[in-house]
C-alpha cells in the first residue's frame, strides 16, 4: 500500500498503516499456498517390497518422519498428497499402482523409493515395471537398496523443496485429464528407451515428464 | 505349552546306502515293479525315485499311507530344455523315521499332464497350481487349476521352462501397454463375479413402494456379497488381495490372490553364477534376510560337498538366531497394530533398531545384508561385534516381558485371538503349514530337531508346542521361540572357536589380496574364480533349513556349469498362505485380520 501523504481521506490511511503490524501479513500467493502444501504432506504409502520395511522405519519412533508435516499416513488415496512407491512393482501390479495415483486428487507428488521403484532394480526380468516413471510421473527419485531411512527423509525434503518452487500461475504440473486415466506416463519409444539395460538410470531426467518449474536446491543450499 | 527336547540321534538306516538299498525304497520297487522307473542318488545320498507319470497318484498314496511319507514339502517343475522332458518334482517327509524322498515324474513338455495330487496331500493345492503357471504342467482333477502368480490371462508362455526368455516374449512397451490395459474387475475369478452378480431379486413383497426400486440396484436381501481386500491395504502386509465372500459377517470362502510381487528370483537365478544368486536370496525374505543367505550358501556346499570351518557354522548359528528374533520382532508389532494395540509396535521396533545396528556394523546394510558366500561368510565378523550381541541378547528379553506384559493377559487381545483361525494336528500336517504354525497346532516338527544342520543337534533348545493351534497359540509360540533364539545365542557366544572364517580352498573362496598379489597361483586361483566362477559339480540336493517362518527348502540342481540349471526356492510362507482359507472359514470378516496377521506371511517369498 502505497504511503497516502497528499490523500485527503489522510485519516482512513493512518488507520491502516497502523492496522498492518497487527494484523495483517502480507506475501505472495504462491509462498503462502506452496508453504501450506510444504508442511502438511500427506504420504500415501504404497509399500510393496522390502524398501516398504524401511518406509515402517522411517514412521517408526527413531526416524519419526512425522517431525516434516508427514504426521499422517493416508491409507487411502483420496487424502493423500504424496505416493511414496516403496519397492518393486511387478506388472500384476501397474494398473493397481495406476488406479491409485488416479483416484489422488491434485496437487499431488510422487516419489519412488529404492532401485526397483526406479528403474527395476537388479530385477530385470519378465514381469517387472522396468522404473515407475513408465506408468505414472516421478518428482523424486531416492536411491539406495534400500535407501536408508534418512535418505528418504531427504527425498521428501526435497519434494517440499520442489513445491517451494511450484508457482500458482503454472498449470503443467496439475494438467491431468479424464483421457489419461489408466495410460502410461511414456510413449512406447520412451518405453523401450528407459527399459534398455542402464535405460531408466541415464535417460531419467530427459524422460520422466516432469519439468520442475524452477531449479531444485537441495535442501543442505538453501539460502535464507 | 509344553516342549519336546528330542535332539537323539536321528536314525537314517544304514548311512549312504547303494541305489535302492533302502529299504522303504526297496519296497516300492517290488510293490509296482516296472511302474518304479529308475532309481538314484542325489548328492545327498538321498534317493531320486523316478515313476512312471501315469501310476503317480497311485504311488504317491501309498507312500502316504503304507510308508509314513506324511508331509508334501514340495511340487515342483524341472526342465532341462532342448525338448528333454520336464520333470515333475514330489519332495516328501516322514516325520516318524525322519526321512525324506524325492519323487519324479517325467512329462513330455508338448503336452505335461499328471493326475492331481490333492487328494492325498492339501498341500499340493497350490504347489501344482504353481507348476502349472511356471510349466505348464497340467494337473488333471486338481480343484482350482488357474494361473497363480502371473496374472489370469498372461500370454507370453510359462517363465520358467528354458525357451522363455528372461526378459519375457514381448517388448517392455506392449508389456507395459498390457498390463494398464487390464481392468481391475477382469481379475476376479468367473465364480467370484457369479456371486456378486447373482440374481437375487424375488417378487416384490407388496410394500407398495415396488415401482420406485430400479431394477439394476441388487437386492439387500442378497445372500452373499463379495468384499474385496487388497491389493493394497494397510492390513495385508504387503500386496496380497483376499477375496472374501460374506455371508453376513461370516467368511463363506476366503480366496487369496498373490503373484502381485512376483520378481521372476527363480528364473533370474539361473542367469546368474553360484555366488551371485546371494544377494538375490536376502530380497526374498527381508524380514529374516540372513537366513535365507546362510540357507542357500548350506544348499550350495552340499551340492560341492564342501564342510565349512568351525568358526564360521558358529558364527552363522548367531546370525540365523538373531534374524529370527528379527523377523518375529516385526511380527509382534505388525499383528498387534492389526489387533488395535499399537504400543507393542513402537517397542519393537526400537530392538529392531538395534539389530538394524548389528547388521550394519558386520555387513554394511542394514536389511539386504548378503552376509553369506559359498563356503563361508562375506568377511569375519568386525572386533566387538560378538560383545555387541552378547549385551543385546541380555538386554533384549526385558523388552520381551514388556511385551508380554501388554498382550498376554490383555483381555482385548484374548477376545481377538483364542479360539480363532483353529487348525488341528493332522489337518496341518496334510495342508503344509509349517514352523511356528505347525508347532501351534501340536506338531513338533523343526528342522533343527528333525534334520539338523550347522550342528543344531548339539545346541540345548527346546520348541515350544501349541495345543490349540489358534491364533494366541501362535503367539505364545513364537514368545518363546524368540526365548530360546536367546539360549541359542548364549551358548554359541560362549563356544565361538577361533580359526579362520572361510574355507582354504581355492576353487571356492578368493584367496586373500597378498596371495593374489605375491604369488603366481594365487593370481590364478583369483582370475579362474572371478572370470569362471565357482564350477559346482552336476548334480541336484534339497536342502532345507528352519527360518524364522517355517521350512525353508533349497532345491538346487546343477549341470557342472558356472550358473545353477534350476533354483527353487520353497518358501514357508506359501505354505501357510495357501491355508489361509480353510482357517477362516466360518469366522467373521474382523478375524480374517488377525488370521492373516498370526500367520506371519513376508510376500515378497510368497510371490518370489
Ligand atoms: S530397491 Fe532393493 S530393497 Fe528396495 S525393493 Fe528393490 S530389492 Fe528391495
Amino acid at each position: 500500500m502505497a504511503k497516502g501523504d497528499q490523500d485527503p481521506g489522510g485519516a482512513g490511511t493512518t488507520r491502516v498503516e497502523t492496522e498492518i503490524p497487527r494484523n495483517w501479513i502480507i506475501a505472495r500467493l504462491d509462498d503462502l499456498v506452496n508453504w501450506a502444501r510444504r508442511g502438511s504432506l500427506w504420504p500415501m504409502p504404497f509399500g510393496t517390497a522390502c524398501c516398504a520395511i524401511e518406509m515402517m522405519a522411517t514412521a517408526a519412533s527413531k526416524y519419526d518422519m512425522a517431525r516434516y508435516g508427514m504426521e499422517r499416513m493416508g491409507y487411502t488415496p483420496r487424502q493423500a498428497d504424496v505416493m511414496l512407491v516403496a519397492g518393486r512393482v511387478a506388472y500384476k501390479m501397474a494398473p493397481v499402482m495406476r488406479r491409485i495415483w488416479d483416484q489422488m486428487p491434485q496437487p499431488k507428488w510422487c516419489l519412488s523409493m529404492g532401485a526397483c521403484a526406479s528403474t527395476g532394480g537388479v530385477f530385470d526380468t519378465y514381469t517387472m515395471v522396468q522404473g515407475i516413471d513408465t506408468i505414472v510421473p516421478v518428482d523424486v527419485y531416492v536411491p539406495g537398496c534400500p535407501p536408508r531411512p534418512e535418505q528418504l527423509l531427504y527425498g521428501l525434503l526435497m519434494i517440499q523443496e520442489k513445491i517451494r518452487g511450484e508457482s500458482f500461475k503454472d498449470p503443467r504440473p496439475r494438467a491431468e485429464g479424464p483421457e489419461d486415466v489408466a495410460k502410461p506416463q511414456l510413449s512406447p519409444e520412451d518405453v523401450e528407451l528407459v527399459a534398455s539395460p542402464f535405460g531408466n538410470s541415464t535417460f531419467q531426467n530427459r524422460v520422466s515428464g516432469l519439468e520442475s518449474s524452477s531449479p531444485i536446491l537441495r535442501p543442505g543450499d538453501r539460502k535464507e | 505349552m509344553s516342549s519336546t527336547t528330542t535332539s537323539d540321534n536321528i536314525d537314517k538306516g544304514a548311512g549312504p546306502v547303494a541305489p535302492g538299498e533302502r529299504q522303504d525304497v526297496a519296497q516300492l520297487k517290488t510293490k509296482f515293479g516296472p511302474a518304479i522307473r529308475s532309481i538314484e542318488l542325489d548328492a545327498a545320498d538321498e534317493p531320486v525315485v523316478y515313476i512312471a507319470p501315469d501310476r503317480n497318484t497311485e504311488i504317491l498314496q501309498y507312500l502316504r499311507d503304507e510308508q509314513g511319507y506324511d508331509m508334501l514339502r514340495d511340487v515342483t517343475g524341472l526342465d532341462w530344455g532342448g525338448g528333454r522332458p520336464i520333470q515333475v518334482v514330489y519332495e516328501l517327509w516322514a516325520s516318524e523315521r525322519r526321512l525324506p524322498l524325492r519323487v519324479k515324474a517325467e512329462v513330455p513338455p508338448s503336452n505335461p499332464r499328471l493326475q492331481t495330487a490333492f487328494g492325498i496331500w492339501h498341500a499340493a493345492n497350490w504347489l501344482e497350481r504353481e507348476a502349472y503357471d511356471m510349466f505348464g504342467v497340467k494337473f488333471d482333477g486338481h480343484p482350482d487349476l488357474r494361473r497363480i502368480l502371473m496374472p489370469e490371462n498372461y500370454e507370453e508362455g510359462y517363465p520358467l521352462r528354458k525357451d522363455f526368455p528372461l526378459r519375457g516374449r514381448f517388448t517392455r512397451a506392449e508389456q507395459t501397454r498390457r498390463a494398464l490395459a487390464r481392468d481391475l474387475e477382469d481379475i476376479y475369478s468367473l465364480e467370484e463375479l457369479a456371486v456378486a452378480s447373482r440374481e437375487t431379486r424375488t417378487a416384490p413383497r407388496g410394500l407398495g413402494v415396488t415401482a420406485e426400486i430400479p431394477t439394476d440396484v441388487p437386492d439387500l436381501e442378497a445372500k452373499h456379497m463379495i468384499l474385496n481386500i487388497g491389493p493394497q491395504h494397510p492390513a495385508t502386509h504387503g500386496v496380497l488381495r483376499l477375496v472374501v465372500e460374506l455371508d453376513g459377517e461370516t467368511i463363506v470362502k476366503c480366496t487369496p490372490h498373490i503373484g502381485y510381487l512376483h520378481t521372476g528370483f527363480e528364473k533370474l537365478s539361473e542367469y546368474r553364477t553360484w555366488n551371485q544368486v546371494i544377494p538375490l536370496t536376502d530380497r526374498m525374505d527381508y524380514l529374516a534376510p540372513m537366513i535365507y543367505n546362510i540357507g542357500y550358501a548350506l544348499g550350495v556346499e552340499k551340492l560341492l560337498g564342501l564342510e565349512v570351518t568351525p568358526r564360521c557354522k558358529v558364527i552363522r548359528v548367531i546370525c540365523m538366531e538373531l534374524n529370527r528374533i528379527f523377523s518375529h520382532l516385526i511380527w509382534i508389532g505388525t499383528t498387534a497394530i492389526d489387533i488395535g494395540a499399537f504400543t507393542p509396535f513402537l517397542y519393537t521396533f526400537e530392538e529392531r533398531e538395534r539389530i538394524y545396528n548389528l547388521h550394519e556394523a558386520y555387513t554394511g546394510a542394514r536389511m539386504t545384508t548378503s552376509v553369506s558366500r559359498i563356503g563361508g561368510m562375506m568377511a569375519d565378523v568386525p572386533p566387538g561385534w560378538l560383545d555387541a550381541v552378547r549385551y543385546f541378547i541380555e538386554t533384549f528379553p526385558n523388552t520381551l516381558d514388556e511385551v508380554e506384559r501388554l498382550l498376554s493377559q490383555n483381555a482385548i487381545w484374548i477376545g481377538r485371538t483364542q479360539g480363532v483361525g483353529v487348525m488341528g494336528a493332522a489337518e496341518a500336517t496334510n495342508a503344509g503349514l509349517c514352523g511356528p504354525n505347525l508347532r501351534a497346532s501340536g506338531v513338533p516338527y523343526d528342522v533343527r530337531k528333525d534334520n539338523p544342520y550347522l550342528e543344531y543337534e548339539t545346541y540345548d533348545f527346546d520348541v515350544p508346542i501349541g495345543e490349540y493351534g489358534d491364533v494366541y497359540d501362535r503367539y505364545l509360540v513364537r514368545m518363546e521361540e524368540m526365548r530360546q533364539s536367546v539360549r541359542i545365542i548364549e551358548q554359541a557366544l560362549d563356544r565361538v572357536p577361533d580359526g579362520p572364517i572361510n574355507v582354504k580352498d581355492d576353487r571356492v573362496i578368493l584367496p586373500p589380496k597378498s596371495r593374489v598379489m605375491n604369488s603366481i597361483d594365487g593370481m590364478i586361483a583369483h582370475f579362474k574364480l572371478v572370470m569362471e566362477g565357482l564350477k559346482v559339480p552336476a548334480g541336484e540336493t534339497w536342502y532345507s533349513v528352519e527360518s524364522s517362518k517355517g521350512e525353508l527348502g533349497f532345491y538346487l540342481v546343477s549341470d557342472g556349469g558356472p550358473k545353477p540349471v534350476r533354483c527353487r526356492y520353497r518358501g514357508p510362507s506359501f505354505m501357510n498362505m495357501s491355508n489361509l482359507p480353510a482357517l477362516v472359514k466360518g469366522e467373521l470378516v474382523a478375524d480374517i485380520i488377525a488370521v492373516n496377521a498370526s500367520i506371519d506371511i513376508v510376500l515378497g517369498e510368497i510371490d518370489r
